[in-house]
């Protein structure tokens, strides 16, 4: 038995679906997060037949009719794929609008259950509902729910099973059989609708209190999104989060952490001790795996404190609010208001991110935005940056905030150029969002989030990066004639060799060494593997509880073991986060520009943009640290010039083309 | 604040002097916190104006404007709460 879940954007259909299946999906508590449709089974628990019913998410639609590509997914898999049964999830607080939608299921003929979802805030509001005379009205089975906290789901499902099979009524058709490419008549039958919808709503509904009216939650708005506040404020949020995450909970839940890791590493130490293994595989599986490994896995409770809160703000409605105060500083760049939705679910991940783009229509905005969508600091990226602001920077907050804002400082200065190089006039798109009211974050919600994003670190850490972090080990081990890598001739393993190279390029930005320059390559593969090669490449076992530490070659702390100033630490973390994401989000960028130009474009954009970014903190940081230019300062000077030189060469292109063909409109 | 109101109004002059539609109001030019009748939508996109239509946004339809927020109109239509930018609200004709 298949279910098709179908309803208005932020109606909770995906918390819904993940009520009932046991999933963890992706929720944001704003409209649009799902793009895709999703799968699965309904939980044992809520049926009691066996029967195996299918459960399909399907993204939001305001009608039947396709407008964006995400309402598309909705009607031609409603149309095609024959569902067995619709479960029409319905804002209770909104039939006026949501019952149009219902009302055009109903002619499909499948047999519709209506769940009334988000009835718990009905009485907040002072809405009475007739839920007895809305069934009689529309002819379908009416269930309750309030998917948030698991309410009525189980009466949902065995109304779902007791209506397969059965014919469903419309109670609403089009007058007659009309033309459907003749737009006035479609207009005219869809009035129609909207007047039978009101009939409907007038005769089941009483509202004791006007949703007309401003209310406290307009008086929040005001103050959270305001012209001149808002991105202050946003600043505020953002740096409360890291610094409750990366100074207070997160390190004092890493401690222990760190703790069971080291008592690992001795156990396993012990059990391979007294020679019984071969010394080159301990040193593998020791210092390459478990250290590479636990060295990125130490974060894991710093990051799911992050999540935690993250998904807190995103629960209570203030990521909403934030898109608001965001879009006209998108849209004087050419980007559309709804390039903030994909910016923000990136900084999640960007994979998902740069999916999310599909909502936007215009071709160029959609490409541009899944370019600029991974500069967002995603959770892989967040290791590398508690990795440096622990170690550089004595656990600094503002490190955190400023990468989340310099990200939004280059999307802007990437939109720009964009801009000039393809010619769009200001941005011509509109932006119109539901804004979901404010509520109280739930902590299960958030803890569940939190729990999904930590499973799937987990699974990273214990596939991707454990063979990275193996291969890495081998590499560094070995020369290319497969010996062993003499003491002190570290300069002829197969991966300083392979690395050398690159870092001849990254002396100009304060970090010429080929340790992190091998760090840098790996992270294409995945960010949390700069963490990991670097654990390897250093053998520093953990980077967070470092007191306890045996360190190597006498230096002192981890800072110095790098070599790095604090200055060049910084142009590295730069540089790690705003070069090309990993293959995985390039994957998903290739899938959603549907451009090779487009792609190679966007990643040659990326590369250039972190190399300058980097460039330029390294070499003006340490000039006003030391008062004089660091390493290599004209030749990447020659390099950045160059880049800027290519992209100004495209922009007097597109100004020349533009001029001509003024003249030939002439 | 009462500046910016009187630029906009002569751009819209500017923009709108050749349209039937400007004895009407846009969205832009109303009172807070009281209900409109949308008398029309004035974009040239047929998209968009399918889209708005769908939400339930057309003429005859009752419209509040709630508030003003960093040049974004909260708007009250059909029981629903809806942010739109300042393009938007004008093309709304009330």
């Amino acid at each position: 038995m298949k279910v098709a879940l179908a309803g208005n954007p932020n109606s909770g259909k995906t918390t819904l679906f993940n009520a009932i299946t046991g999933k963890i999906e992706h929720v944001g508590n704003w409209p649009g997060v799902t793009v895709a449709k999703k799968e699965g089974d309904v939980k044992k628990s809520l049926h009691s037949s066996g029967k195996k019913i299918r459960v399909v998410d399907l993204p939001g639609a305001y009608s039947m009719s396709p407008f964006t590509s995400e309402e598309g997914i909705t009607s031609s898999f409603v149309k095609n794929e024959n569902p067995d049964v619709i479960i029409n999830i319905v804002d209770a607080t909104n039939l006026s609008r949501s019952l149009f939608f219902t009302t055009q299921l109903l002619e499909l003929g499948i047999p519709i259950v209506i769940a009334l979802n988000k009835s718990d805030l009905l009485r907040k509001k002072g809405i009475d509902i007739d839920t007895g005379a809305l069934e009689r009205k529309l002819g379908c089975q009416v269930v309750e729910t309030v998917s948030t906290q698991g309410e009525g789901l189980a009466g949902l499902i065995a109304k779902a099973v007791s209506a397969y099979g059965k014919n469903q009524e419309a109670p609403f058709r089009s007058a007659g059989v009309f033309d459907e490419t003749d737009k006035n008549a479609v207009l005219a039958a869809d009035r129609e609708r909207f007047a039978f919808v009101d009939r409907l709503v007038k005769e089941i509904e009483v509202r004791k209190i006007a949703s007309s009216k401003q209310t406290r939650q307009d008086a929040i708005d005001r103050i959270i999104a305001h012209r001149i506040w808002g991105i202050p404020i946003f600043a505020a949020v953002i740096y409360l989060v890291f610094s409750i995450s990366q100074r207070y909970v997160g390190p004092f839940l890493a401690d222990f952490f760190v703790g069971w890791i080291d008592s690992l590493y001795t156990m396993v130490e012990g059990l391979m001790g007294g020679g019984r293994v071969s010394p080159l595989l301990a040193a593998l599986l020791l210092d390459g795996i478990i250290g590479g490994v636990g060295a990125v896995v130490g974060f894991l409770p710093l990051i799911m404190v992050l999540f935690f809160l993250l998904a807190l703000l995103d629960d209570c409605g203030y990521m909403a609010r934030v898109a608001v105060v965001m879009d006209r500083h998108l849209k004087k760049v050419g980007l559309s208001g709804k390039s903030i939705i994909p910016m923000v679910i990136g900084t999640g991940c960007a994979i998902p991110g740069i999916m999310a783009t599909r909502t936007i229509r215009d071709e160029k905005q959609r490409r541009t935005t899944a370019m600029l969508t991974p500069f967002m600091p995603c959770g892989a990226k967040l290791p590398v940056i508690a990795l440096f602001a622990g170690i550089f920077f004595q656990d600094a907050a503002w490190i955190g905030v400023s990468m989340y804002f310099a990200a939004i400082a280059i999307i802007i200065v990437g939109a720009l150029i964009v801009q000039k190089i393809t010619q769009e006039g200001p941005s011509k798109s509109y932006f119109i969002m539901e804004l979901p009211d404010y509520r109280f974050p739930s902590m299960k919600r958030a803890f569940v989030s939190m729990m999904a994003r930590a499973q799937s670190f987990i699974v990273k850490a214990a596939t991707i990066i454990l063979v990275c972090n193996a291969v890495v080990h081998i590499m560094q081990t070995f020369t290319w004639s497969f010996q062993v890598v003499e003491e002190g001739l570290a300069s002829t393993s197969i991966l300083a060799s392979i690395a050398g190279p690159v870092a001849f390029l990254l002396i100009p930005l304060g970090f010429g060494v080929w340790q992190l320059a091998a760090a840098a390559v790996t992270g294409f593969i995945a960010k949390e593997n700069v963490v990991g090669t670097l654990a390897v490449v250093y053998g520093i076992g953990n980077f967070i509880d470092t007191e306890g530490l045996n360190l190597v070659s006498g230096a002192g702390d981890v800072a110095s073991i790098m070599g790095l100033t604090s200055v060049a630490a910084l142009a590295y973390l730069i540089f790690n986060l705003f070069t090309p994401p990993c293959f995985a989000a390039i994957g998903a960028m290739n899938a959603e520009m549907d451009s090779r130009k487009w792609l190679w474009a966007g990643v040659g954009f990326q590369f250039g943009m972190g190399y300058t970014v980097a460039y330029f903190v390294y070499q003006v940081g340490t000039l006003l640290t030391t008062g004089s230019f660091g390493a290599g300062v004209i030749p990447g000077l020659i390099v950045v010039a160059l880049m800027v030189g290519i992209i100004a060469y495209l922009i007097n292109k597109t100004d020349k083309k533009a001029h001509t063909g003024v003249k030939a409109a002439v | 604040m009462e500046l910016a109101l009187v630029t906009r109004e002569i751009r819209r002059d500017l923009i709108d002097s050749d349209l039937t539609t400007c004895k009407y109001q846009d969205l832009t030019q109303v009172g807070i916190n009281l209900p409109y009748i949308i008398k029309g939508i004035d974009t040239h996109e047929q998209g968009m104006k399918d889209f708005l239509f769908t939400l339930g946004c057309f003429e005859g339809e009752k419209i509040t404007v709630i508030s003003v927020l960093a040049e974004n109109y909260i708007i009250h239509l059909k029981d629903a709460r809806y942010s739109i930018d300042a393009d938007l609200a004008r093309a709304i004709l009330v």
